[in-house]
């Protein structure tokens, strides 16, 4: 057996989480340096978070306060439930993670992975969002302690606390397993259609739950309440509860079961952490692309873009309509389309009827206080969501997009092929969604309504998008992990999109309008008019935009240009 | 016209990040038909001086022309005559060597069939043939360096800008490379190149200009810059380097 000659020395001191957690503040605090505006965001930030955690704390001490303690456990089962299910799903559909530490740049120290992952755990709990939800958890201490005392409220606060350990670790093995999924080349489709699927569930999901709440009585839903207690959803925030009402026992098994979900969540972490820091260069023996060279312009265009002139602008189109597939980060943002594209419009239509499924306890009657100015109002949230995507594009390409400053593209030319190459990916997603939304609500009749509704908002989105593109761009970190985002850059990112939201609502909004005046007349003139004001505004958006892009064109490199 | 004008001409180029200084007033001229070796320390200034030559970065202060055209005044006919390799920026490697090539050709207007012609001479040229339709994202660093040159290349431009194109490329590579500048300078183009490897720059550039601390410190002809030493001696009196006394980092050897 081969026996090294020379040994590493001992480390004279173990690496500890501590040590994380000073060198993510650190990071933390260098962005700031110098940089004013990131620091107002940061505090604007905070105040938002410290908006909806007071919020949460009202709602959840309020059982506790008010002395309802039948209220209390059902707050407890589902309010904590429903964190914990934020936690998991809000990351993947539209926040990302904080990648502040980059799980790669651990790979050359003689770290073990369990020093890797508490480390990583604990610098993930500084954080806004971690901040914010602690102070609303908080709220349930108040309620234990209000109706059981001071052990009860002891037991919560242990109790709370396990919980918040639980979201974060439920939210970083999750971006991370499915981080690693996206990246593979084998199984990132399938990772594609699962995460669609799962979102498209939800609809019907919540139909289900809304009838059965309807339907339920009061003892029923305490029946629910003390189910879900006893799950990893809502075991930790019940625990207290439990010893409030006399079940001491139960709040130990609790913490128990929260614990063993934490350790299970950080073993699977630390699987997908693996892979993550190895790198795109283990993402899998790459698909094998050998084969014939042919010729290389026949080879740039997809078949979906085979129809553009061999020319600028079909260069343009091509590459971007491949960059929409071939690029991990910019694939989920198409999932996310598709996912709200169906999910949102479902829950506000369907949703809306459940005074109906109450009286005939069937579907059959669900459309009865859906109406024209709600599906244009629910479809043009969506169109406005789908444009959306684009308001960092250039964003997507970082120091890439330096071959267009250099070759001189015009920016009405850059901007309308864009917009093309997306148009390619998302019109037959929207024209799904409205054929899907007027068969489950019965009303084949409302297409025109839907799909005018729809494409006005889109086209308009984007060409407020245009703008924002342009002028608020912002580098994204270059890793190969499509869920991380960079410090600081998730308000900037919130606060650039509420703006466009609002605009491009504001510009959709005569539609809304119309649907609301002309009645039965619209049903048939809102398709095309609907198409000619998303194309117009589209248009008229590259067309101004695209001057702003001229003169901006070496500053908006460098924005997107993430720094090393 | 091109005849009375230098390839590229620098005037009074500034550029300062923040309170750091990157590049304090570079004045240069790049005569045609050159092999122009831009030499400095890591940190001097070259990208940043480079970036704003081609229009990739917007001086403070100065000018750029590139065969008498300003690159900010007038940058269509500029960058149509320039061709770009820059250092650390990614290029579209979603794309194959192949696509990547057609991309950057039709970008500059060029007609299809001629782009077709030419990326497959170029592949075949710098041996990228072999990788087909790999995506560039999954080159070695060589193979990347190289699909850069082949697409500041493709459309034959009058002047070259490459940013480091030695750096990181095996000998095989690096000569290949070498081989086909001096074959493009021949022709009666001008390459402009960044480096600090002083063999590379001694065996190919007719002049050498050395930039240290944002400044322009020696400029000429290769001749004139070394005189009668090495330009290594020269470059690194120029730049001010220390040398290693041997008394410090003892606990290295065991």
């Amino acid at each position: 057996m081969a026996v090294p000659v020379t040994a590493p020395a001992e480390p004279v001191r173990q690496v500890s989480a501590r040590h994380f957690v000073r060198l993510k503040l650190r990071v933390l605090a260098n962005n700031f340096r110098g940089q004013g505006w990131r620091i107002a965001l940061f505090v604007v930030g905070v105040v938002i978070g410290l908006w909806f955690a007071a919020g949460g704390f009202f709602l959840l001490a309020a059982p506790g306060l008010a002395g309802e303690s039948r209220y209390a456990l059902m707050i407890a089962a589902f309010g904590g439930g429903l964190l914990v299910l934020g936690w998991l799903l809000l990351p993947l559909a539209f926040f990302g993670v904080d990648e502040t530490l980059d799980p790669a740049r651990f790979a050359l120290l003689p770290l073990s992975r369990r020093a890797l992952v508490t480390g990583l755990f604990a610098a993930a709990l500084v954080s806004v969002p971690v901040l914010a939800t602690l102070i609303a958890v908080t709220g349930l201490v108040i309620t234990a302690g209000a109706l059981g005392g001071w052990p009860a409220a002891l037991v919560e606060l242990v109790g709370v606390i396990v919980g918040l350990l639980l979201c974060v670790a439920a939210a970083r093995a999750v971006t991370s397993a499915f981080a690693t999924m996206l990246r593979s080349r084998r199984v990132r489709d399938l990772a594609a259609v699962l995460l669609a699927v799962l979102a498209a569930l939800l609809g019907p999901l919540q139909i289900a739950v809304l009838a059965a709440v309807r339907s339920a009585d009061w003892d029923q839903l305490t029946g629910a309440a003390r189910i879900v207690g006893w799950t990893p959803f809502g075991a930790p925030w019940t625990a207290g509860i439990d010893v409030a009402e006399g079940r001491a026992w139960a709040a130990g098994l609790k913490l128990l079961i929260t614990a063993l979900a934490i350790g299970a969540l950080l073993l699977w972490w630390s699987r997908s952490l693996e892979s993550a820091m190895v790198g795109a260069v283990s993402a899998g023996p790459s698909r094998d692309r050998r084969g014939t060279v042919g010729e290389a312009v026949a080879q740039l265009f997809p078949r979906a873009a085979g129809w553009a002139r061999r020319d600028r602008f079909g260069a343009l189109v091509a590459r971007e309509a491949r960059y929409w597939w071939r690029d991990a980060r910019r694939r989920a943002n198409l999932i996310t389309i598709a996912v709200v594209g169906i999910f949102v419009p479902v829950m506000v239509n369907v949703g809306g009827a459940r005074l109906a499924v109450e009286d005939t306890h069937a579907f059959g009657e669900v459309t009865a206080d859906s109406s024209p100015v709600l599906v244009s109002l629910s479809l043009i949230f969506v169109g406005v969501v789908a444009s959306l995507t684009v308001a960092n594009q250039f964003g997507f390409d970082g120091s890439a997009y330096a071959a267009n400053v250099v070759a001189g593209v015009p920016g009405r030319l850059e901007l309308r092929a864009r917009m093309t190459a997306f148009a390619i990916y998302v019109v037959p997603l929207l024209v799904a969604v409205a054929v899907i939304l007027a068969a489950l609500l019965r009303h084949p009749g409302w297409l025109g309504v839907m799909a005018g509704a729809l494409f006005a908002a889109y086209g308009s989105g984007l060409a407020i998008n245009a703008f924002v593109s342009v002028l608020g761009a912002y580098a994204l970190p270059e890793t190969s992990n499509p869920f991380a985002m960079n410090t600081g850059a998730g308000v900037a990112k919130s606060f650039l999109a509420l703006l466009s939201m609002i605009a491009s609502t504001a510009a959709a909004v005569p539609m809304v309008v119309a649907a609301a005046l002309l009645g039965d007349l619209w049903l048939w003139l809102a398709l095309p008019i609907g198409l000619a004001y998303g194309l117009g505004a589209a248009l008229l958006g590259s067309y101004l935009a695209g001057d702003v892009l001229d003169r901006r064109q070496s500053e908006l490199l460098a924005a997107v240009t993430p720094r090393r | 016209m091109s005849d009375q004008h230098p390839a590229l001409s620098l005037r009074g180029l500034a550029k300062r990040f923040d309170t750091k200084v990157a590049v304090a007033g570079v004045d240069l001229d790049v005569p045609a038909g050159s092999f122009y070796g831009l030499l400095g320390p890591n940190g001097a200034g070259k990208t940043t001086t480079l970036s704003m030559a081609v229009g990739l970065l917007r001086p403070d202060a100065g000018q750029a022309w590139v065969l008498g055209y300003d690159v900010w005044a007038d940058p269509v006919r500029a960058k149509g005559l320039l061709g770009v390799m820059p250092d650390g920026v990614r290029l579209f490697d979603r794309l194959s060597g192949a696509e990547l090539l057609a991309y950057h050709g039709l970008l500059r207007g060029m007609d299809p069939a001629v782009v077709d012609q030419r990326a497959a001479e170029l592949l075949d040229v710098l041996a990228l043939n072999d990788a087909g339709r790999t995506l560039v994202v999954d080159y070695s660093a060589g193979m990347k360096k190289k699909i850069g040159l082949a697409c500041a290349l493709l459309h034959g431009p009058r002047l070259l800008v490459l940013d480091e194109p030695f750096e990181a490329v095996d000998p095989v590579s690096a000569a290949l490379i070498r081989d086909i500048l001096h074959r493009y300078v021949t022709g009666g183009g001008t390459v402009v190149f960044s480096s600090h490897v002083m063999e590379v720059v001694e065996r190919l550039c007719s002049h050498v200009a050395i930039l240290a601390d944002g400044r322009i410190k020696q400029v000429g002809t290769l001749d004139q810059v070394r005189g009668e030493r090495s330009l290594e001696e020269v470059f690194v009196e120029v730049v001010g380097g220390r040398t290693a006394t041997g008394e410090e980092l003892s606990w290295l050897s065991r």
